[in-house]
């Protein structure tokens, strides 16, 4: 073989590509893979944060798999600041896995909702969710301007940046599930694919065969209310049966909100399988009045509220689109958004300090879990300067974990956890990494740390010049 | 990306026909000259077109698996990547990238059932891993803009849009897959091509029209005469020729 990539014979333990980095630990686990926290070694970009996320080769015995495909494929021809950027692609030839390598980002809206809720039981500052919305809505324009519906968004595939040139920087992430929706092969309910139900479009849930990129402003809505609320807004009970089971219950906590569709306001309802097939069920209950408003605590004559409402729009055609919103007069108004969602304009605004992504150090690249080798880590970028309004922000939060903590933790109580975790979760990975691993005992410890002291600079002792 | 061609990856790396033409050292070294690297690909790109019919996929499938076939010789040699396994292989990655996922081992079943011969023999192992050293020598730029796509709303603009022409225009676009067009020309030009060949062929007067649309005219008219040249030549692509050239490759140099 010539070149070294064909070079499917060079045995050595790491593959060479591998070298560049320096892995820290697994970040996340889904369906399809791993992801791990790595840095570069190379003296351009020295401990720069990498997520690397690994495929597993498909169990079918069919190769690449074809949602490893379609990521790629997408991610290579996409370049905006609101979309995570793929930094490289791997191959090792001799397990037959596939690796992409992207740009770290240190927090998702998932974390970030659950801190708030959680930890320091206050609602998210009004300027980052504005920010955190308009640049959620700047990367879906966009990817909708190409053609490119994303599907999948929730707050746990929307990523934040951590602390550095683009800190507070929003990242779409996750293209597992995304299309180009021009001229789709097949309809793409034909997929089988389990998403969460939760951040469903409702003409999805009554058994539309066609994907438009309304559903994805759909989901949009449902996350601006859970900024707002820190609660999902449609928190259906899954209905687990396949292929695509009808979805009553999801349906029946939107409407409940939302009130009952009518065909007045959404004239194609007629055409849609289960509007027409399961009648007596969804028109069981009848709600006849919007309680949205009350339900995420705005004024019904606020802009914020104008925008929701369109974005929670039954007919997917009067929806508002990424680039109508964009438009609208809440990012007109005080706070306006701004590119660092974390830090706001006015000085003398408290703002939260983000707990960081745990990290199991226990874990290589190949999955397997390996005590010895798990390399005491410094704890990173550790510290930043002072902030507007006199509050340091501080990510000094010790990231590395303590081997022997992790073998204290009883087995069982983790399985529990993960499990429970994972029924809210339902699925899916994101690709700058994923707030799975949740049970993780490290983060458990390092959040104690940090409970009911937002904006507090941590203890002096985790501080490392 | 998907709808603007001019930010893709696809223009970003049209090559000059020159860079297509170069022969790798290492085929060159086992004779292999221009016209039988020409040869080869075409007739891998009709093998495509082949086995695509038997697994049953439709024609963008089978162009974008054309499109990676070629562009992997535009990077790697065939004597270290053997045209009979990329040729399937690239016809199996394609079929993920557009969404009509074809398993591998009824590709090797068609394979058997197209060549008695124990050349063009594969197992799934094989056609695994050339999928992964074919994603490597594209680079992972997997999306790829076809003349299909332009033809009937450039047919429809122009008046021409029945059954015949409509046909006639198909059918030219499907064998410029037989030349290296795709990789050189982006495939708005490569339709305006066909069309204009299919408008002398039937004697319908386009001119007026050509005039009014904003392309150079001459690049159309170019890429015009390849493909006529080809028709042309394509005479003298037997069999016997192909096989010769096929057999150079397992020379030892």
């Amino acid at each position: 073989m010539g070149d070294g990539g064909g070079s499917n014979r060079s045995n050595s333990n790491k593959p060479e590509w591998l070298q560049q980095y320096d892995l820290i630990g697994k970040i996340g686990e889904g369906t399809y893979g791993l992801v791990f926290l790595a840095r570069i070694k190379s003296s351009t970009n020295r401990g720069k944060s990498i997520a690397i996320k690994k495929f597993k080769q498909s169990k079918d015995g069919d190769g690449v798999s074809p949602t490893a495909i379609r990521e790629i494929m997408l991610l290579r021809e996409i370049t905006h600041e609101n979309v995570v950027k793929l930094v490289n692609v791997h191959i090792n030839h001799v397990d037959m896995s596939l690796y992409l390598a992207f740009d770290y980002a240190e927090h998702d809206l998932y974390e970030i909702i659950r801190h708030h809720r959680d930890k320091v039981n206050q609602s998210i500052n009004q300027y980052t969710v504005k920010s955190l919305l308009w640049q959620l809505l700047n990367g879906l324009n966009y990817l909708h301007s190409n053609w490119i519906i994303h599907r999948d968004l929730k707050p746990s595939n929307i990523l934040v940046m951590g602390e550095g040139e683009e800190h507070g920087v929003v990242k779409i992430a996750d293209f597992g599930l995304a299309r180009i929706y021009q001229a789709p092969l097949k309809p793409l309910s034909d997929n089988g694919v389990v998403v969460t139900i939760w951040y469903r479009a409702p003409e999805l849930l009554l058994g539309a065969k066609h994907y438009t990129s309304a559903v994805d402003m759909w989901a949009v809505g449902c996350i601006f209310a859970e900024l707002l609320t820190l609660k999902p807004l449609f928190q259906g009970a899954e209905v687990k049966a396949t292929p695509n089971p009808f979805q009553l219950d999801q349906l029946d906590k939107i409407f409940k909100v939302l009130g009952h569709p009518t065909l007045e306001k959404w004239p194609s309802l007629a055409n849609l399988p289960h509007w027409q097939q399961d009648t007596q069920h969804i028109q069981a209950h009848k709600y006849d009045n919007t309680s949205l408003y009350s339900v995420v605590h705005l004024s019904p004559k606020s802009p914020a509220f104008d925008l929701l409402s369109k974005m929670l729009e039954y007919d997917p055609r009067k929806r508002i689109t990424a680039a109508q919103a964009l438009e609208h007069e809440y990012f007109k108004i005080e706070p306006v958004p701004g590119r660092n969602a974390f830090v706001p304009c006015q000085p003398g605004e408290t703002f939260v300090n983000y707990p960081t992504r745990p990290v199991d150090t226990t874990t290589d690249f190949e999955g397997t879990t390996n005590m010895q080798s798990s390399q005491p880590v410094s704890s990173g970028a550790a510290v930043s300067g002072s902030m507007p309004g006199g509050h340091v922000s501080n990510r000094s939060v010790p990231r590395p974990m303590n081997v022997g903590s992790m073998q204290r933790i009883p087995h069982q109580a983790m399985q529990a956890y993960n499990l429970t975790s994972q029924a809210g979760m339902g699925g899916g990975m994101n690709p700058g990494g994923i707030p799975m691993q949740r049970g993780v005992p490290q983060q458990q410890l390092r959040r104690k740390d940090q409970m009911g002291m937002p904006g507090y600079p941590p203890p002096q002792k985790s501080r490392r010049i | 990306m998907a709808a603007n061609f001019w930010t893709s990856s696809h223009y970003k790396h049209l090559l000059d026909q020159e860079d297509v033409d170069m022969v790798n050292p290492l085929d060159k070294e086992k004779g292999i000259t221009l016209e039988d690297f020409k040869l080869i690909k075409m007739h891998m790109a009709n093998y495509i077109l082949k086995l695509a019919q038997q697994v049953k996929v439709r024609q963008r499938v089978v162009a974008t698996a054309v499109t990676y076939m070629r562009r992997v010789y535009t990077k790697k040699s065939m004597t270290e990547y053997d045209p009979r396994l990329v040729a399937p292989t690239c016809l199996y990655l394609a079929s993920k990238a557009e969404e009509s996922t074809v398993q591998a081992r009824l590709l090797v079943f068609y394979i058997k059932k197209l060549y008695a011969d124990d050349k063009y023999r594969y197992e799934i192992k094989d056609i695994l891993e050339m999928e992964m050293k074919v994603l490597e020598a594209l680079n992972y730029y997997l999306v790829v803009y076809h003349p299909y796509r332009s033809l009937s709303p450039l047919l429809q603009d122009a008046g021409l849009n029945d059954l015949n022409m409509t046909q006639l225009t198909w059918g030219l676009v499907n064998d410029t897959y037989k030349m290296d067009l795709i990789l050189v020309h982006p495939p708005h030009l490569i339709a305006l091509a066909c069309i204009y060949i299919a408008s002398v062929l039937r004697e319908k007067d386009t001119t007026a029209w050509f005039e009014e649309l904003r392309v150079d005219m001459n690049v159309v008219k170019n890429i015009s005469m390849e493909i006529l040249d080809f028709y042309e030549s394509n005479r003298m692509f037997t069999e016997e020729r192909i096989n010769a050239a096929l057999q150079k490759l397992t020379l030892r140099p």
